[in-house]
């Protein structure tokens, strides 16, 4: 059992190394496309930054603030581009008939078409991430803002978790290409559209985005909740401020269920054969 | 204990139409337009250790799906399977380890790397012992001649030297059971009798399985010595090469051009086509497509040269060109006799 774990987890590093290598091969073209990304998202928290000219704050939330929140959340989101790139491409790994393939071969078939592609240009999001985390510090200079080992474990469990669930919904998007491949856009209304109204506070939103974003598609548990904790803030619905650290829990829970519903689809395509 | 053993195999899909509209995608979802299709029904098929046998039919046929079928990718509607001793269904990642599979028109190796990364990196894919990893990889590299082209990057290779690339890819792990789907599409003619050559050799030396779809006739004379043809899902055909081509793929078919001046003095048939007169025995005249004449002969009839210098010297010829028997051809001709033995049934 855990010989297979280890085994899988070394194939996964070596199928990985792959595409890196593959992608060194064009090396300008990688270069450009990471300075390319990291001036996009430059240019969003930029938007966000420039609300604040006119509004000292938002629902009392600081530019600082509200800038660590899209930092944090940021981070998580690339990292989910980076690692859940191949199951965000699987549409085309479907389409070309590619998936039999991965069906062919002794390993699970989850693992090939998470390392089907590796989006080394989404390095460029994380990059604007931790920017955009200095700048938030920086704003935040007149805060005091005091850091203990907690807020940083509870802030770092917070962005893995994040990244995990944006990766289950990429999960789950990847799935409804078992039954059709014309709705990916929904996956992105939930990935793309998450990230832009979790980039603000929760709890601008009306009640029932907000328990959405908590308690179906847990995104809030990886970002608002852990910021509101290293910022001292209180949290909606009277909920503990120790949720910080159920995070990963959370995180694992949605996971479960994208893997499931994953599995489902994938017996499914072993029925229908399309 | 046979490789191959199946009863009964049937597929049947459910085919959804597309609805079109803004919110045709999420509707066919949720209230779908079904029709059914026999893709497969009932074939039983059973192939022993050490054969190599074809599968042929025509597109749409039901090939890939029995395929997909036999290799655990698609499970069947109804009927038994066992491959290498394991059920598909339920042992699909234990028997893939024991089978190796080629696709002609898709590659497994990773297009942008060299072809040797590809052939590492499928011995943890296999999970294969280092030993006998290294062992088959310098096996295949000495049968397939990988090494002049092993450190190019695979989307720079040759389809022949691709292929070889995919075929070594596929045989690294040892299987008992090689699965080839056309493997020889689109390949020139040496390239095609150095696959060829290969595949005979591991089945010799290695007694290895083979079960190979095609459309190239050429590729079944030199590999195949069974033959299972199938249409519509169904099975036309199971048995012997040679029983197939004395019935059915004897003839070969003879174009002429004939000079147009000449084509208004030859006589008519009842339809009004321009006939050739006084053919020798064994030839028909099929087609007639002013200028040019079709002409069907059996090899044992008469010998190419013979019929062309009969025709040289009887009709004024602009050119000649033959064409050899397709399996599209073969398979209608399987049908003619069938309805031919309805026709002496009725009487």
């Amino acid at each position: 059992m855990i010989q297979n774990v280890l085994a899988d987890l070394s194939l996964y590093g070596r199928l990985v190394a792959m595409q890196l290598r593959a992608q060194m091969q064009y090396k300008m073209d990688l270069l450009i496309d990471v300075m390319t990304y990291f001036l996009v998202t430059a240019l969003e928290f930029a938007t966000l930054l420039l609300y604040f000219v006119p509004f000292p704050t938002l629902l009392g939330w600081h530019v600082g603030e509200v800038a660590m929140l899209s930092a944090v959340v940021s981070i998580g989101f690339g990292l989910a581009e980076l690692f859940g790139g191949g199951i965000d491409n699987f549409s085309v790994v479907i389409r070309q008939g590619d998936f039999d393939r991965a069906l062919l071969r002794p390993v699970a078939a989850l693992l090939q078409v998470s390392t089907n592609e590796f989006r080394l240009r989404r390095l460029g999001r994380i990059t604007q991430g931790f920017c955009a985390f200095a700048r938030a510090l920086f704003l935040l200079r007149g805060f005091h803002l005091i850091w203990t080992p907690l807020k940083i474990l509870a802030l770092c469990l917070g962005i893995v978790s994040s990244a995990l669930i944006f990766v289950s919904i990429l999960l789950l998007g990847a799935t409804i290409c078992f039954w059709t491949i014309e709705t990916t856009e929904l996956t992105n209304i939930l990935t793309y559209g998450g990230r832009e109204m979790l980039s603000y506070p929760l709890t601008i939103y009306n009640q029932v985005l907000q328990r959405t974003f908590l308690f179906i598609v847990p995104l809030a548990f990886g970002t608002y909740i852990p910021v509101c904790y290293v910022l001292g803030r209180a949290l909606p619905f009277g909920l503990p401020d120790w949720l910080a650290f159920l995070s990963p829990l959370i995180a694992l829970l949605f996971a479960l269920v994208a893997l499931v519903v994953w599995q489902f689809g994938v017996r499914r395509y072993q029925s229908t054969g399309s | 204990m046979a490789m191959i053993e199946a009863t009964g195999l049937s597929k049947t899909f459910r085919v959804t139409k597309r609805r079109s509209g803004v919110f045709g995608g999420l509707r066919s979802i949720v209230d779908p337009e079904v029709r059914l299709v026999e893709a497969v029904q009932a074939l039983s098929l059973q192939v022993e250790p050490g054969e190599i046998v074809g599968l042929v039919g025509p597109n749409g046929a039901g090939k890939s799906t029995t395929i997909k079928m036999l290799t655990g990718i698609l499970v069947p509607s109804a009927g038994e399977v066992r491959v290498a001793g394991f059920n598909p269904l339920h042992q699909r990642r234990a028997m893939s380890a024991h089978i190796g599979v080629v696709f002609g028109q898709r590659t497994q190796l990773w297009w942008d790397l060299p072809l040797i990364d590809s052939l590492r990196l499928l011995r943890y894919l296999y999970r294969v012992p280092e030993e006998r990893h290294t062992a088959n990889l310098a096996r295949m590299r000495a049968l397939l001649d990988l090494d002049e082209f092993i450190d190019t990057p695979v989307r720079q290779l040759s389809l022949g030297q691709r292929m070889r690339g995919d075929l070594a890819a596929a045989l690294l792990h040892d299987p008992q059971l090689l699965y080839l789907d056309e493997p020889t599409i689109g390949l020139d003619v040496v390239a095609k009798a150095r696959i060829r050559e290969f595949l005979l050799r591991i089945n010799a030396e290695q007694g290895m399985t083979i079960l190979i779809t095609t459309h190239d006739m050429d590729d079944v004379e030199a590999l195949c010595s069974r033959l299972l043809i199938i249409d519509h899902g169904r099975k036309l055909y199971d048995g012997g090469l040679s029983e197939i081509r004395d019935r059915f793929g004897g003839e070969r078919t003879l174009i002429a051009i004939l000079d147009p001046a000449e084509i208004n003095a030859l006589p008519r048939n009842a339809t009004g086509e321009p006939c050739l007169m006084n053919l020798p025995e064994g030839v028909r005249q099929i087609r007639f497509d002013s200028p040019r004449v079709w002409l069907s002969f059996g090899k044992e009839a008469l010998p190419a040269h013979e019929l062309v210098a009969w025709l040289g010297a009887r009709h004024r010829l602009k050119d000649v060109t033959f064409q050899e028997p397709e399996i599209e051809d073969v398979i209608r001709r399987i049908y003619e006799e069938d309805l031919l033995l309805q026709e002496v049934g009725v009487v």
